[in-house]
C-alpha cells in the first residue's frame, strides 16, 4: 500500500471509530499512531515525540487562551448579566410582534460578546428568556428554536474558541478574525429576527406583545449592560490596538467577567467550584482532541496527502467556487452529526491549503479571514440542526414541556437564514472583510 | 468495596481539577498584574511587567491541563458521536465501551511513561525556560502529577465499565 493509500485509508477508518463512539480524541490518536507505524515500520519516533509533544502542545502559549476564555465564559454565565441584556434587548423590542423573542436573540447576541462557547449562552439565556417566552404565550417549537439559534451567536460574536483554535491551524491573526466575525455575527442575529418576524406574521396568535417602554427607560436599561461592553471592549479592541497579547486579553477578560459575578453576589464558593470543574472537563476534552489531530495530521503529512491533494485539486482547473460550494456542503453534512470543535481540528489541516492554492481574487491574508468565517458559520449550523444538535438539546431539556420533535420544527426556520447568510457572505466576501480594511487602514 | 474505590477515586480527580483550576486562577492574577505594571512603566515609579510572565504562564498551564484530564475522565466528558448509540446493540455498546477505555488507559500510561523519560531529558540537559530560566523539568514535574492521576482515573474507567458489561450498577 502507498504512502498516499493508507493515508485515504484513514478516513474512513477514523469515522468508522468514531461512530463506534470512540472518543474522538482517542480514536485520532489511534489512527495516527497506527499509521505512523506503517509508514514508518517502527514506533521509536512516534514514542520518542511523545517525550516532548503532550507537554509541548498543554504548554503552547496560543493555545492558553483557551482554558481562559472557556472560564470567562462561566463566569459570565454567573454575572447576572444575561438578565440585563435581556431588560434592555426587551426595553427596545418588546412591543414589536414576536418582540420578546427578538429580544432573545439580541441577548444572546449580546452575551456572546463575553462567553465564547454557544452551549454556555444557550444555557444561561435560557434559564432567563424561556419562562418569559411561555408567560407571553410563545408556542415550544419557537421558543426553543429561537434560543437554540441564538446560543450560536455564541460563538460567532467574538471572543470564540473555535475562531482561536481556526487562527492557530491555519495561521491566521486572531485579533483581524475577531473583527472579521463581527459583522457576520451581527448579520446573524438580524437574520434570526427576521425569521421570528415571518413567523409571527404567519401565526399571528403566537405571541402577545408587551407595552411600549419609554425611551428613559431604555437608556437606563441599556446602562446596566455596561460591563459587557466594558470588557468586550478592552478584550477585543486591547487585542486589537496591541495593547495585549490575545492570552493576556483572555486573562483580563476572566478577571473582569469574575469581578462582575463577585459584585453580582451570585458567586458563592460552591459556584466557583463548579465554574472551575466545568472548565476543567471542557478544557481537557479539547486539549486532548488538539493533542489528537496533532499526531494524526503528522501523520497525514508523512503520507504527504496535504500537499498532494492541493496539487491535484489545483490540476484539475475545478472552478474555486465550485470547490468552495463542495467543501461548505461537506462541512454542513458532517456538522449535523459531528462535534464542531473536533471537525474544525481534523479537516482544517488538509482543508486550508488546498483551498488557499485556488484563485478567489482576493490576498491570501483577506481569503484567510473570509474562508475562516464561512467556515465557523457552517459548522455552528450543526449545532441547531438534527440529529446531533447540542443547542437543541440543552434548550428542549430546560422547556420540559415542550417535545423534542417540536423544537425541531422551531430551529427549521433559523438554519434557513443560516443558510441564505453564508451564500451572502460566500458572494460578496467585501461583507466580511470591509471592517478589517477599515481599523487596517487607521 | 467498589463504593468507596469510586468515592476515592472521583475525590482525586475533583481535587486535581480544582488545584488545576487554583493554578488558572494565580495565571489570570499574575497575568493582569503584568499588565498593569507595563502600563505603569512609563510613569518610572520603579514598576514594571513581571519578568518571565509568559513562561510563568506555559508552565502552569501545561501543569493545569494535565491536572484536568482525570476529571474529564471520570466524567465521560471526552466528545464523542452518540449517533448510532440507539441502534447498537446493547452489549456491543458496552463492550466497545470497555475497548475504549482500555485503550484510553493504554494512552494515559504511555503518555505518562514518556512524559517522564521527557522530564529526565530535560533535567539532563538542564534546559531552562527563555525568559524567566525556570528550569522545564520542573514544567514536567508539575504535570506529572495529573498525568499520574489519569492513569489512576482511567484504570478506574476499565473497571466500571467492566462491570456495566456485567450489569452491575456504577
Amino acid at each position: 500500500m502507498t504512502n498516499i493509500e493508507l493515508a485515504l485509508w484513514s478516513f474512513p477508518i477514523l469515522l468508522a471509530l468514531v461512530f463506534l463512539r470512540a472518543p474522538i480524541a482517542l480514536a485520532m490518536i489511534g489512527v495516527g499512531v497506527g499509521g505512523t507505524y506503517l509508514v514508518i515500520g517502527s514506533s521509536m519516533m512516534t514514542l520518542n515525540q511523545l517525550k516532548t509533544l503532550t507537554y509541548g502542545t498543554f504548554s503552547n502559549y496560543s493555545f492558553s487562551i483557551i482554558p481562559l476564555f472557556l472560564l470567562m465564559g462561566q463566569f459570565a454565565t454567573l454575572s447576572g448579566m444575561s438578565a440585563a441584556l435581556f431588560r434592555a434587548a426587551e426595553s427596545f423590542l418588546g412591543h414589536r410582534k414576536g418582540g420578546v423573542a427578538m429580544s432573545a436573540v439580541g441577548a444572546c447576541a449580546g452575551f456572546g460578546a463575553i462567553c465564547g462557547s454557544s452551549l454556555a449562552t444557550a444555557a444561561t439565556m435560557g434559564q432567563v428568556a424561556l419562562p418569559e417566552l411561555r408567560r407571553y404565550g410563545y408556542p415550544g417549537s419557537l421558543a426553543t428554536g429561537a434560543l437554540a439559534a441564538g446560543g450560536t451567536l455564541g460563538i460567532l460574536i467574538p471572543p470564540s474558541v473555535i475562531l482561536v483554535i481556526y487562527a492557530i491551524l491555519a495561521e491566521q491573526n486572531i485579533e483581524k478574525l475577531f473583527v472579521a466575525a463581527l459583522i457576520p455575527g451581527i448579520l446573524a442575529a438580524i437574520g434570526y429576527m427576521i425569521a421570528i418576524s415571518v413567523w409571527v406574521h404567519w401565526s399571528p396568535n403566537s405571541a402577545a406583545v408587551k407595552d411600549r417602554v419609554p425611551w428613559g427607560q431604555r437608556m437606563k436599561a441599556l446602562g446596566q449592560v455596561w460591563p459587557v461592553i466594558l470588557i468586550f471592549v478592552s478584550v477585543v479592541g486591547g487585542i486589537y490596538a496591541g495593547i495585549f497579547t490575545p492570552t493576556e486579553a483572555a486573562a483580563v477578560g476572566a478577571a473582569g467577567t469574575g469581578l462582575v459575578a463577585l459584585a453580582s453576589g451570585q458567586m458563592s464558593w460552591g459556584k466557583l467550584n463548579q465554574a472551575i470543574l466545568s472548565t476543567a472537563a471542557s478544557s481537557a476534552m479539547i486539549f486532548l482532541i488538539i493533542l489528537g489531530a496533532g499526531i494524526y495530521n503528522n501523520f497525514l503529512s508523512l503520507t504527504q496527502l496535504p500537499q498532494t491533494a492541493s496539487v491535484w485539486v489545483g490540476d484539475q482547473g475545478f472552478s474555486p467556487w465550485f470547490v468552495l460550494t463542495i467543501v461548505l456542503l461537506m462541512y454542513l453534512v458532517f456538522g449535523c452529526v459531528m462535534d464542531s470543535l473536533s471537525m474544525v481540528l481534523l479537516t482544517v489541516p488538509i482543508i486550508f491549503p488546498i483551498m488557499s492554492v485556488l484563485d478567489f481574487g482576493m490576498s491570501a491574508n483577506d481569503f484567510g479571514l473570509w474562508f475562516g468565517i464561512l467556515v465557523l458559520i457552517v459548522v455552528e449550523v450543526g449545532l441547531i440542526t438534527p440529529p446531533v444538535g447540542m443547542n437543541l438539546f440543552i434548550i428542549n431539556s430546560m422547556a420540559k414541556e415542550t417535545p423534542i420533535g417540536q423544537t425541531y420544527k422551531g430551529a427549521l426556520p433559523f438554519v434557513l437564514t443560516d443558510m441564505v447568510r453564508v451564500v451572502i457572505l460566500a458572494a460578496f466576501p467585501p461583507i466580511t472583510l470591509w471592517l478589517v480594511w477599515v481599523i487596517d487602514a487607521l | 468495596m467498589y463504593r468507596r474505590l469510586q468515592i476515592i477515586v472521583e475525590l482525586i480527580a475533583r481535587v486535581l481539577a480544582l488545584a488545576g483550576g487554583a493554578v488558572l486562577l494565580c495565571i489570570i492574577v499574575l497575568t493582569c498584574v503584568s499588565i498593569i505594571g507595563r502600563a505603569l512603566v512609563p510613569f518610572d515609579i520603579g514598576v514594571g511587567p513581571i519578568r518571565g510572565i509568559y513562561d510563568m504562564t506555559e508552565i502552569g498551564m501545561a501543569a493545569a491541563i494535565f491536572a484536568f484530564l482525570p476529571w474529564a475522565q471520570f466524567n465521560e466528558a471526552h466528545a464523542r458521536v452518540d449517533l448510532f448509540q440507539p441502534v447498537m446493540p446493547k452489549p456491543m455498546d458496552r463492550f466497545l465501551d470497555l475497548a475504549f477505555n482500555l485503550a484510553m488507559l493504554v494512552v494515559a500510561a504511555v503518555g505518562t511513561w514518556r512524559l517522564y523519560l521527557g522530564m529526565q531529558d530535560k533535567l539532563s540537559f538542564g534546559e531552562t525556560t527563555l525568559i524567566a530560566q525556570i528550569p522545564v523539568w520542573q514544567g514536567y514535574a508539575a504535570s506529572l502529577l495529573g498525568a499520574v492521576g489519569f492513569i489512576l482515573v482511567a484504570a478506574f474507567c476499565v473497571l466500571r465499565s467492566g462491570r456495566r458489561m456485567a450489569g452491575l450498577p456504577d
